[in-house]
């Protein structure tokens, strides 16, 4: 573990530092190089962020989904292993709750001038707010359940909110709705190829830096486990001990 | 866009596309100062 440490810090500022210039890329793109769309005009630039922040938003519940079955799986074979899923569980839902928060946020504030209203309740805007909802009960309930009991809780509940994921990604297929449909895919519109740098180079730095800040939480989320286990090991000890 | 429209607060839209940029790194930066801070204050037992 010595020798261990000091390479994955590397890798991991490495890492900071490649996504941090594909991000500023990918500022560029957006902001300076690609033409403003034929419609709306500068307000469409909004979309860059918008994206890959709904795309990611719809990957990161499923690691937590994963994680939260080899948890419940690990929990009475393997203590130890289940207790790691545990903490990818818990980053993985943080990152959910920041990435769908500010695909809300940025849409609320795409839709105002585009559409004129900041809000409708159609299928995707409605079941994207549940997405959020669902995640956000996820991580009070375990901030607020008996000791012991938070990781079996959170990874029941964690089940069921990964159900909202398709639904939310097909309600532009199913129902009619305010939010447009689908650009990508079979069924997609398309988007002119001259918007694709800036779609791409986005996309790709959202992801890296969604990696970067879910292994940071694992990261913090283990420190703390195996600090908490070592409290209540010494504060075993110490109960064991007899007063002479 | 320039920087001179991406700074012009003038109409709803440009307002909007700079809250949107500008609010997203200071949510993501947040967090990731949020977990650096924690980090710093919570105690390493590896060592």
């Amino acid at each position: 573990m010595e020798q261990r440490t000091p390479t994955l810090r590397n890798v991991a500022w490495l890492w900071f530092g490649i996504t941090i210039a594909v991000l500023v890329v990918g500022f560029r793109q957006a902001i300076f190089l690609v033409p403003a769309e034929a419609t709306m005009g500068d307000v469409h630039r909004i979309f860059y962020y918008h994206l890959p922040h709904a795309v990611l938003g719809l990957i990161f519940p499923y690691v937590n989904f994963v994680a939260s079955l080899a948890f419940l799986f690990w929990r009475r074979r393997d203590p130890l292993k289940a207790l790691t899923a545990d903490a990818l569980a818990v980053a993985a839902a943080e990152v959910t709750v920041l990435y769908v928060g500010i695909c809300l946020a940025t849409g609320m504030l795409w839709g105002k001038p585009a559409w004129g209203i900041w809000w409708a309740w159609d299928a995707r805007l409605t079941s994207e707010l549940l997405l959020w909802l669902l995640y956000v009960s996820y991580l009070l309930l375990r901030r607020y359940s008996p000791s012991g009991q938070a990781g079996t809780v959170g990874a029941v509940l964690s089940v069921f909110a990964a159900i909202d994921v398709p639904i939310v990604y097909m309600s532009i297929q199913w129902w009619r709705t305010q939010h447009p449909a689908p650009v990508f895919g079979p069924n997609g519109g398309g988007v002119d190829h001259r918007f694709y740098p800036a779609i791409l180079w986005n996309m790709a730095g959202w992801l890296m830096w969604g990696v970067l800040i879910m292994l940071f939480r694992f990261a913090l989320e283990r420190r703390r486990q195996l600090a908490e286990q070592e409290a209540a090991l010494q504060a075993i000890e110490a109960s064991l001990e007899i007063p002479r | 866009m320039t920087w001179h429209s991406f700074l012009n607060f003038s109409t709803m839209g440009h307002r909007h596309i700079f809250f949107v940029y500008a609010g997203v790194w200071i949510a993501q930066g947040g967090y990731l100062a949020w977990i650096a801070w924690n980090w710093a204050h919570t105690k390493n037992i590896r060592h």
